[in-house]
């Protein structure tokens, strides 16, 4: 099995190939196409078909095709502010200045797009400078804190809003800061900035992730090369090291304007209802069951995204960079200096000033959160609500949730769904980054589960899976604990795709065709070859499809009726009451389980793999 | 206690023992059901092989599924669920199987409208609006109209409380939505026009209409006192022409609207604002939990509430009908009127209920409760719903 490649004999003298070892060959050629087939089968079966059971009411309303329902939305100036005009027929000049002028109207979907877009800006600034602190120095817990960078993205909307209630809020930790030092109070609660920000704690964690993969994959000696040459480091970063984090950053500030576009129960616990997002009226709409208007609004809805998606991946494939091999970059230390100068301190006086930056974004909502598990309706100190957690595991009723079951039932989903997300995302990655025409095409509709609303998908879960499908005279239904991993694989394993498509199509092809042409078969080169050049990526996508399912809620619910499948988050839900205390304890044990499990998996995956 | 714990774990391993056998498979298949008169051969098997999902049973009637919201069952404080299915089966014999599905009645809309089984006897936790919806989205009727004739107590149940025109539905408790401040830090206005004063600018929360119970019965009374186009309002001495005018004054004055009830209180309890919409049984909570109730009082703007009364109707292809209203009858005893309000803090609906004393202080009851009826709403509440989005999200 460990042969390498370059002492296997050229494929075209296989008649003289002992006959175990010409199997082995064959079965590792066929691999990829079962695996391919596969991925193909399961998204048609727990994501395509159930979305398109809903999607369909959009176009087939009482059973006769019509485009009329996007018509009217397109048209309808709530939805699209003066772009309706536009699409109604209107001077185009006269609707740009209109667009320009203080009282212009953007209409949900506009607004929607502007909050997301605005999101991501500062997605990626927070983001960015937590990549070059974990890729570029080396300090005490440093592996440990980027095993933890996308905790954030786990956490249930409504612990985020406490956390930001007790840091941003009138009497928040912030305030309290800003009074001791004579300024403030800011009121940042149902304002547009409350929402920014708590978009960034969910998605600069993304960004972050991404660019440290992408910055631990530049390999030292092309800078060395650069260097040597005569560049300033200045030059040699822009010219060699900027290259391979643009598209790094560029996808996740793609995948954040994608799910900030998508985003719903924080917009209203944040900001309210005046700042209501097309995820807001999908909602009502199903909730109303008024589905042809549901599907169509998420119809377009998905068509944005996916044009942002579609976009973000025409720029990767024409900025692949090419690379052989890595050799990453020497760490500096944080905290001693090699000397003083201008060059060694201003990056960390900025790193200083980062950290105070972060510890209110990303920090204070856990540790307020952590505080609120902690303290009695009186204010005091109290571990009454982690007692509830024990007593509801001991005494509550079987059709309770109870805490233990939601740790178990996340772990295996979650591991479960990692085993399943990790192939699909790696052959779909192969897939997409061969040439043909209308690959990336192929790509994004391959990224559409990042895109479809989750209330869409629950709703057809609901329809294409729970209630079944009948077939020949038998109802097909399919439910329960293997439908709910296989949901959350399909969730996750796009995470998978991003993070290591773009290494695959960055390296260099001739490794590929020299492992090729002395007889390694294309699985066998992608398992010696490109995944270990592209490990990073790997471990990277593995996190995020672990977190995803960790974190998924709407159709673990929908897919759990009627059995004990529920997970952490579930519980968290079913936990919340006048008090918050026994919900934030909930949220401290899936914070603790998560943690744990990160640290694990990067430890498993991480640098003892020799990068 | 203890017994009833073995009990229930029991059951729950029997129970785990056929859904382990659907879990891992993740995939069963049922034989369709041919039109249920059709003469098989002999014995009709129809739901019978039983995929184990929701225990259907094929011996002697032994359980009677229930649907209901999640907190019905399982909330942190308490919830009358295990207490009802405990004492339903010492009295009756007959064990009660929860299902809570994650969007409600909505869930059943969608089965029957999907063709699929209704996998319930009975469904407990309707309100009003909830009929309307179903009226207008089942294809095929989801309850049994006219259903009720066999339950007892139904005399018992007071008069303003029936909402259900077609005598599906039967009340078991109400709860009337008011204002809650933190007496502390304000001292709520006695008047809806009150709240339009700059001394309250910024002070109330309330919830998005169409995502919580709270803010659509805040809504609706606003709809009942202001009036809408179709509406007449009920306020004789207001300066708005209708709710829509009256919230935009709202507006002005900076109300919050959050996404749900959770949010609200969440925002509310930590100093975000002094007013928030909820129950009027909220001291009793506080008191539970040994709050201060200077903190936690009661404000019936012009001495009025919004009440919304909760029902339980029979649907109408369950497997156990005669059962489940059974079940009705139980709910209405006087002993289970008394443990449902005090569970699920909650008014009974009868006017029989044994309740302590102490707690008709501390969960407050206006002197002017206001509802719309199931004919006042049909048609119509849809449309004030749309109506105040559109200018409220005005983007």
């Amino acid at each position: 099995m460990n042969d390498p490649p370059s002492r296997r004999r050229p494929r075209d003298t296989g008649e003289g190939q002992p006959r175990a070892r010409r199997i082995r060959a064959g079965a590792e050629r066929r691999a990829l196409v079962p695996l391919a087939v596969a991925t193909v089968a399961l998204l048609a079966v727990v994501f395509y078909y159930p979305v398109a059971t809903v999607f369909v009411e959009a176009v087939v309303v009482e059973g006769a095709i019509t485009l009329a329902v996007f018509a009217e939305i397109l048209r309808d100036p709530f939805y699209f502010g003066e772009f309706a005009r536009l699409l109604a027929g209107e001077d185009p000049i006269a609707v740009l200045r209109d667009l320009l002028g203080a009282d212009r109207r953007l209409g949900i979907v506009g607004f929607t797009a502007y909050q997301a877009a605005l999101s991501t800006v500062a997605s990626v600034m927070l983001g960015v400078p937590a990549a070059y602190l974990l890729a570029r120095y080396e300090f005490r817990g440093r592996r440990t804190l980027r095993s933890l960078t996308i905790l954030p993205f786990v956490l249930p909307s409504i612990m985020v809003a406490v956390g930001f209630v007790a840091t941003f809020g009138r009497e928040g930790t912030l305030n309290t800061a800003l009074a001791a030092i004579g300024l403030g109070p800011v009121e940042l609660m149902f304002t547009l900035e409350a929402i920014i920000i708590a978009h960034a704690f969910y998605n600069a964690p993304l960004v972050a992730r991404v660019t440290t993969a992408a910055w631990e994959s530049v390999d030292a000696s092309a800078i060395e090369t650069a260097r040597s040459l005569g560049a300033s480091p200045f030059r040699a970063f822009r010219d060699v090291v900027a290259p391979q984090l643009y598209p790094a950053v560029l996808m996740g500030g793609a995948l954040t304007f994608v799910f900030t576009f998508a985003t719903f129960p924080i917009v209203l616990a944040l900001g309210g209802f005046q700042l209501a997002t097309v995820e807001v009226f999908v909602y009502r709409l199903v909730q109303d069951l008024n589905y042809a208007e549901a599907a169509a609004l998420a119809i377009i809805e998905l068509v944005i995204s996916l044009g942002v998606l579609l976009g973000y991946l025409r720029y990767e494939a024409r900025h692949a960079v090419r690379s052989r091999g890595a050799r990453p970059l020497p760490r500096r230390p944080l905290f001693r200096l090699p000397a003083i100068s201008v060059r060694e301190v201003l990056p960390r006086v900025g790193l200083g000033i980062y950290g105070i930056i972060a510890a209110f974004v990303f920090l204070s909502p856990i540790v307020s959160m952590i505080l609120a598990s902690v303290i009695a309706a009186d204010g005091s100190f109290t571990l009454e609500h982690y007692r509830f957690l024990v007593d509801r595991q001991r005494t509550g009723a079987a059709f309770q949730v109870q805490p233990w079951t939601a740790v178990r039932n996340s772990l295996v989903f979650a591991a479960g769904s990692l085993l399943i997300a990790l192939p699909m995302g790696v052959v779909v990655a192969v897939l997409t980054t061969r040439r043909y025409r209308g690959r990336k095409l192929v790509d994004a509709i391959a990224m559409a589960p990042l895109a479809v609303s989750g209330i869409i998908v629950g709703l057809g879960l609901l329809r294409g899976l729970v209630f079944g499908v009948e077939i020949a005279g038998w109802r097909i239904v399919i439910a329960g604990s293997v439908a709910i991993v296989a949901a959350h694989a399909v969730s996750g394993y796009p995470f998978v795709v991003r993070t290591v498509a773009p290494g695959l199509e960055g390296l260099d092809r001739s490794l590929i065709e020299s492992a090729r042409a002395l007889g390694a078969s294309r699985a066998r080169v992608l398992l010696d070859i490109e995944l270990p050049l592209v490990w990073p990526g790997v471990v990277a996508g593995a996190a995020f499809a672990f977190a995803i399912s960790i974190g998924e809620f709407s159709s673990t619910v929908v897919l759990a009726t009627g059995t004990d499948a529920y997970t952490m988050p579930v519980a968290i839900e079913r936990f919340i009451g006048r008090r918050l205390g026994p919900a934030t304890a909930m949220g401290v044990v899936l914070l603790i389980v998560t943690s744990i499990s990160f640290v694990v998996i990067d430890r498993l995956g991480g640098e003892s793999f020799g990068l | 206690m203890e017994e009833s714990r073995r009990r229930s774990r029991r059951r729950f391993l029997a129970a785990a023992g056929a859904a382990g056998a659907v879990a891992l498979a993740g995939c069963t298949a049922e034989q369709v059901d041919e039109e249920a008169d059709d003469r098989t051969d002999g014995g009709s098997d129809d739901g019978g092989s039983d995929d184990g999902e929701e225990g259907g049973s094929d011996e002697e009637a032994s359980t009677l599924t229930v649907a209901t919201y999640s907190s019905f069952i399982d909330a942190p404080s308490s919830s009358p669920g295990p207490w009802l299915a405990e004492t339903f089966e010492e009295e009756y014999g007959i064990e009660i199987e929860w299902a809570t599905p994650e969007n409600g009645v909505n869930h059943y809309i969608e089965r029957r409208n999907a063709g699929a089984d209704i996998d319930a006897d009975l469904f407990v936790g309707l309100n009003v609006d909830d009929l309307v919806r179903i009226d207008d989205g089942a294809d095929d009727p989801l309850f049994e109209a006219g259903a009720l004739a066999d339950v007892d107590g139904l005399d018992d149940v007071q008069d303003g409380l029936w909402f259900d025109p077609r005598d599906r539905v039967v009340p078991y408790a109400t709860n009337y939505i008011s204002l809650v401040y933190d007496g502390t830090a304000t001292t709520a206005p006695e008047t809806f026009e009150g709240l339009l004063d700059a001394d309250h600018g910024g002070a109330l929360i309330t919830q998005n209409p169409s995502g919580s119970t709270t803010g659509r019965a805040f809504l609706l009374h606003t709809v009942h006192r202001f009036g809408a186009d179709d509406q007449e309002g009920s306020g004789s001495d207001v300066d708005h022409e209708d709710y829509l005018d009256y919230w935009a004054a709202l507006q002005e004055n900076d109300v919050r609207v959050q996404g749900s009830w959770d949010d609200a209180y969440a925002a509310w309890s930590g100093g975000e604002a002094p007013m928030v919409v909820s129950y009027s049984t909220d001291q009793v909570f506080a008191a539970a939990e040994g709050a201060d109730l200077e903190e936690h009082q009661v404000r019936f703007l012009d001495d009025q509430a919004y009440a919304n009364p909760e029902g339980a109707a029979v649907f109408a292809d369950a497997d156990e009908p005669d059962l489940a209203r059974e079940f009705l009858s139980f709910l209405l005893s006087p002993r289970v009127q008394g443990e449902i309000a005090e569970l699920n803090v909650q008014f009974p609906a009868t006017t029989t209920a044994d309740l302590a004393a102490e707690y008709d202080e501390l969960a407050k009851e206006p002197p002017d409760p206001v509802t719309f009826t199931y004919e006042e709403l049909q048609g119509s509440v849809d449309g004030w719903i749309d109506a105040w989005e559109r200018q409220f999200a005005e983007n």
